[in-house]
Formats: structure tokens, C-alpha cells, sequence
């Protein structure tokens, strides 16, 4: 009778235990809902003084707090906070009609509208952020590179890598606690609202960032840019086309079924052509001379650098259907969000200023410059075209990473589907891999002669 | 305790559990209009389009009924995903080079979705047709589908991803039909 008697007595209370969580806020006390370690995200939010309401055309909630917007969805552990994309550490969940978050979501979707979660999911704590996260850098050497440990945060900034600079975006208001300190790999920092630009020397680059426990860091790993080094400016040589060979390294980019490698092809073809550029006189510059690794911006930046007139990337390509066949040629889509992505990145490559005049000229370089790599894709194409045996799969705009901050007339070149065994064998001779030299050389050279008013290559300016 | 206050506490006990497995045997109860997901705007069998990998390595179009197409723009796009996931019903090959699973879609005011799939194995995808087709397969699916949709982003594991080799998924991409067969 009285284990019974325990038991109904468990049922009883269990309303009680899920009642709630008393929250200490700035104006004393608030009860919030709980569901085991799980709060009400709706009205833990409401004590911000956010007005929270569910947008059923975007199927989402909407927390406003004077100029800051949160929205976010319960079955996922995403968000956006003022535009921006906020990874949350756990998921949101809907329990009867509410939603609910673990401790940890809950502080970071409150930190955007200025606030603060802290003590624990039992005796939580909600307060104004009041101060800025003191942020301190510290240089650290290590074998290979060096490291820029950033502490003061338990956040893991938003890593935005630009040619020369890395920026760390945060959510919540940031300011330096000391000076940056002196290292020959830094130029300095520029400290916003809640980011932080780290200017880098210019034979650095970013190797990788990483977060850090106890105490919480974030490490941003430097490295010396190897293709920036190996490509130095030319003085007096006349125009310069650069040319990408793809992939490279432990990137060995598509393969075909017997182990071909098409980042061996792309030297291949790229070595070739180069050379034949050269006889007719071109100088011409590859973004790497050999097998190794080099970042995508990095070889847009090599020829941005060399204020080259031509840059054409080098690539074979690979599709799930076995019977795809053919050359194609990519320049960069015309969308409204590429362009702004694409003159971002040319000014970040170039160190360009950003005052008004520079940027309309910008603007006038990426408009003129699209038309001319559209000339340079159809020249390369139009003569794949009449190489025989090989397809037509045309002229086509895609968001190509490589192609993205280009300062001059670029292209992407396919030669070839190594996924397809006929065309492997093909392209792994080296008579064919004459042949696409000589044809790209001709292209490039035809697209050099031919007269066109379209072509603007803005002139850098100096850091 | 009195015999009467057993009873009290027995009938109060009584209730309470009706109530738990009352509400254990039900679906949760639709929370204030203002706090809520909208109800699915099902009104029988709906024609979508999907995008698979036709012969030439391009994009084709498949048309397909599915019993219902969610009002909210996330869960309709989430159907759509699972329907573009589950293959072609015509023999086109999938676009899709791992076992995707959808782990969140969350679509934001400027219609523009946010889709967080399963992390991919290493290396992910190989060659730009290929590359082209996942991320197009899955961003001209969503679109062309409706649910006020203009722009996906696509995240891995709850990550960001700067490029599988080529193209620029860094940021919301629009829909593309250059590389889709007429």
C-alpha cells in the first residue's frame, strides 16, 4: 500500500516539476516553462521586452528588440539574427505547442538583441549585455605557421578570409583589451562594432581557424602563401595571361575509373599551353609550377597581382551520368549577388580603397569585364568545338569560386569528361593534350588581338 | 492521513494520470494563433517539379504528384526534398553522390532557405558537372516549387561551407537554368 501510495504520490507532484524555472531578470524574477532541461524560448525572449510573433508566410518566428530581428524555426538548431546566420548549439524543439531550447540555444539566440543568458538551466540568469567582450590576441609560433589565439569569448566567430586580411564576425558587441601585439605576419587590425579585420602580411594566409575549450579560445592558423610567392610580379614583359591549373596536391580533383588524376591532367595542359604562349609572345604564368595545394582566392589574387589581361582556370570534369561527354566553357553568372560577391572580392584581392569614386569604377570594371569573359569563353569554346571528337556542351555562368573577384577577363575551361572511360583515355594522351594547348593558345591569343573597347582592368590601389 | 484524504489524493491522482495519458495518446494541441505554425494548406494531390541527372550530365526536369504540399514554406520545402532524395521515378540518375538526410530547413522573411543536410564523406564530390548538379538538383527544386522561395544556402552538419571544389556555396545562391536540358 505505501509503495503504491509513493507512486500516485510521484504523479501527482510531476505537474509541479514541469511547471517551470524561476529566471532572475534586471526588474527581479520571472517564472519561465520548462520541459526537462529544455526552456520556453517564447517567453524567455519576451523578457527581453522582444516582441515575438510567428510569420506564417515564412514559416517562422520573428523576435523583434528595437533595430535587432531574430528569426527562427522549431525542428532545427539554425537562426538568423540581423541577417545573419547563427548556428545554435542544440536544436529548438516544439513540445505542445511550444517551443522549447536547451540552455545554451537560449543564450545564444538572446546574445544578438543585446542580452545575455548565463548561470545554469535550473537558475538561469538574464541580463543587458552592458559591456563589450574584451577581446585579447596573442601570437603563438608553432612548426609551419603561425597562430593567432583571440580569448575573452566564449563565441565562435563568423570567419570571413579575405587576400590580406581574415575578419571574425561576432554576435555581440567586441573590443580589444590590449594592443595587437608585433609580429612580422601582421600589418594590424581594424576593430568594428562586433568584428574584427586582421591585416596579414603579404606572404600570409589563412590555414584554418578552429575553436578552443577551457579556458574558450579561437585560433586562427597562418601559413605562407605558397602560389603568391612562386608568382612574382613581372616588370616590363607586356601583358600577362595567367593560367590556372586545378586542383593540386592532396586535392586530386576528379578521377577517372582507372586512377587518373585530373589535377595532373590540368598542369599537364596548362604547362603545354603556357608554353606555346610564350613562343608567340605572351608571357604567361601559371598559379602553380608544380603538384601542390594552392586556395582557391589565392590564384585569382596571383592574377590580380600581376594585373594580368587574361586568366583562364583549367579543368576536367566528371559527371554521375557515365555517358556525359564534352567540352564546356564557365564564366561567371550575371545575378545581382554574384556581382556584389565578385567586386567585394576584386577589391579585397587589390587592397582597394572603398570611397565612392573607386567603387563606381569597380562597378563599370565587373559590368565591362563580364561581357569580355563571355568573349574569352565563347573563343575557347568556338575552338574546342571544332577539335574533333570533342562535343559542344557550350558556354554556361555558374558561381565558380575561382572565378569570384577576378579583375580582369576570366573563364573556366572543361576539356573533357574524365568520368566517361573513352574521353579519359583521350584526354591521358599526350598528342590530345598538345591539341587543347595549342587550341587554348590560339584563343587566348584571337581574344588578345581582336579589337574590343569592353575590356576594363581597373588599376589597383596601393594598401 | 484520514481515510477521506486517501481517497482526495487517490481521485486527484486518478485525474491526473487520465490527463498524461489522455495527452500521451495525442497529437500536441495547437498553441495561440500568434505563436503558431500555420495548419498544411493540404488540398489534395499536388504536381511538383524536381531536377535529376539526365544522359548528358545536365539537369532534366521530372514531374510528380505527392498526396500534399505543405502552406509553410519550410515543411513544403522539406517535402520536396524528400521526394528529389528518394530518386527519380524515371530512370535519371540521382544528383545526389552520398545518403543525404534533411536535417533543418528554416526559411527567413526575405524568402530566402536556409538547408542544413547531413555532413558529406571526404572527398565529397568530383568534377564540376557533378558538383553543379547536386547543388542545382537541390536549390532549383526547392525554388521551382513554390512556398515564396528565391535563394538557398546550403549548410552541412549545421556548417557553412565555402566550396566542395568550384562553385560558391558561401552565401544564398539563386536557382540556375543554364545547366538544365530544355
Amino acid at each position: 500500500m505505501r509503495h503504491v501510495l509513493t507512486c500516485l504520490l510521484a504523479v501527482v507532484l510531476l505537474p509541479a516539476i514541469a511547471l517551470g524555472v524561476t529566471i532572475r531578470t534586471p526588474e527581479g524574477s520571472a517564472e519561465v516553462a520548462t520541459q526537462g532541461d529544455l526552456l520556453d524560448v517564447v517567453s524567455l525572449l519576451r523578457l527581453t521586452g522582444a516582441d515575438v510573433q510567428f510569420a506564417p508566410a515564412a514559416g517562422s518566428f520573428v523576435a523583434t528588440l528595437g533595430e535587432h530581428e531574430l528569426q527562427f524555426t522549431p525542428g532545427g538548431a539554425l537562426a538568423v539574427a540581423d541577417g545573419r546566420l547563427l548556428s545554435l548549439p542544440g536544436p529548438l524543439r516544439q513540445i505542445s505547442g511550444s517551443v522549447y531550447a536547451p540552455f545554451p540555444s537560449l543564450a545564444a539566440l538572446v546574445a544578438p538583441l543585446g542580452w545575455s543568458l548565463t548561470g545554469s538551466a535550473s537558475a538561469p540568469v538574464l541580463a543587458r549585455t552592458t559591456t563589450r567582450e574584451r577581446l585579447t590576441v596573442t601570437v603563438l609560433r608553432a612548426e609551419g605557421g603561425v597562430m593567432l589565439v583571440v580569448s575573452g569569448t566564449s563565441r565562435r566567430p563568423r570567419v570571413v578570409t579575405g587576400t590580406g586580411s581574415v575578419t571574425l564576425e561576432f554576435t555581440v558587441p567586441i573590443e580589444l583589451a590590449a594592443a595587437l601585439p608585433a609580429a612580422d605576419e601582421l600589418r594590424g587590425a581594424e576593430v568594428g562594432d562586433d568584428s574584427i579585420t586582421l591585416r596579414l602580411a603579404p606572404d600570409q594566409e589563412v590555414a584554418s581557424s578552429y575553436p578552443l575549450e577551457d579556458p574558450p579560445r579561437f585560433v586562427v592558423r597562418l601559413q605562407k602563401a605558397q602560389a603568391v610567392a612562386a608568382v612574382a610580379p613581372q616588370q616590363s614583359q607586356g601583358p600577362v595571361v595567367v593560367l590556372d591549373p586545378g586542383h593540386g596536391g592532396d586535392d586530386l580533383g576528379a578521377q577517372s575509373a582507372d586512377g587518373t588524376a585530373e589535377k595532373d591532367l590540368t598542369l599537364a595542359v596548362a604547362r603545354a599551353t603556357a608554353a606555346r604562349l610564350q613562343a608567340s609572345g605572351i608571357t604567361a604564368r601559371l598559379t602553380r609550377e608544380r603538384d601542390e595545394h594552392v586556395a582557391l582566392e589565392q590564384r585569382t589574387a596571383v592574377a590580380n597581382r600581376l594585373q594580368a589581361v587574361v586568366f583562364v582556370s583549367i579543368h576536367v570534369n566528371a559527371s554521375p551520368a557515365r555517358s556525359a561527354r564534352g567540352a564546356e566553357t564557365y564564366y561567371m553568372s550575371a545575378d545581382a549577388s554574384d556581382s556584389q560577391a565578385a567586386q567585394s572580392a576584386a577589391r579585397e584581392n587589390a587592397g582597394a580603397s572603398r570611397d565612392t569614386v573607386q567603387l563606381i569604377l569597380w562597378d563599370l570594371a565587373y559590368v565591362a569585364n563580364l561581357n569580355s569573359s563571355a568573349r574569352l569563353a565563347r573563343s575557347i569554346q568556338d575552338r574546342l568545338n571544332a577539335l574533333q571528337g570533342i562535343k559542344d556542351r557550350g558556354v554556361r555562368q555558374a558561381p565558380f569560386v575561382v572565378l569570384t573577384g577576378a579583375t580582369m577577363p576570366a573563364a573556366l575551361v572543361e576539356l573533357g569528361f574524365i568520368s566517361n572511360p573513352d574521353e579519359a583515355a583521350r584526354l591521358r594522351a599526350a598528342d590530345t593534350q598538345e591539341q587543347l594547348a595549342a587550341i587554348l593558345a590560339e584563343a587566348i591569343g584571337e581574344f588578345l588581338r581582336a579589337p574590343s573597347g569592353e575590356t576594363v582592368t581597373p588599376v589597383p590601389v596601393a594598401p | 492521513m484520514s481515510h477521506r484524504g486517501v481517497v482526495a489524493l487517490l481521485a486527484g491522482a486518478l485525474t491526473w494520470t487520465v490527463l498524461v495519458v489522455s495527452a500521451c495518446g495525442r497529437r500536441p494541441a495547437p498553441a495561440p494563433a500568434t505563436d503558431q505554425p500555420a495548419a498544411a494548406a493540404s488540398s489534395g494531390a499536388v504536381q511538383i517539379v524536381l531536377f535529376f541527372v539526365a544522359e548528358d550530365g545536365r539537369l532534366q526536369r521530372e514531374s510528380r504528384e505527392v498526396a500534399e504540399l505543405p502552406g509553410s514554406p519550410s515543411a513544403r520545402a522539406r517535402v520536396v526534398l524528400e521526394e528529389l532524395l528518394a530518386g527519380s521515378h524515371t530512370g535519371l540518375a540521382s544528383p545526389v553522390p552520398w545518403a543525404v538526410t534533411v536535417r533543418t530547413v528554416f526559411v527567413d522573411g526575405a524568402g530566402t532557405a536556409f538547408i542544413d543536410l547531413s555532413a558529406p564523406p571526404q572527398p565529397t564530390i568530383a568534377g564540376t558537372s557533378a558538383e553543379l548538379a547536386f547543388v542545382y538538383a537541390v536549390i532549383n527544386s526547392v525554388v521551382a516549387n513554390g512556398g515564396g522561395i528565391s535563394r538557398v544556402q546550403l549548410l552541412f552538419g549545421g556548417k557553412e561551407v565555402v566550396t566542395f571544389g568550384n562553385v560558391d556555396l558561401s552565401r544564398p545562391l539563386p536557382p540556375n537554368l543554364d545547366i538544365v536540358t530544355p
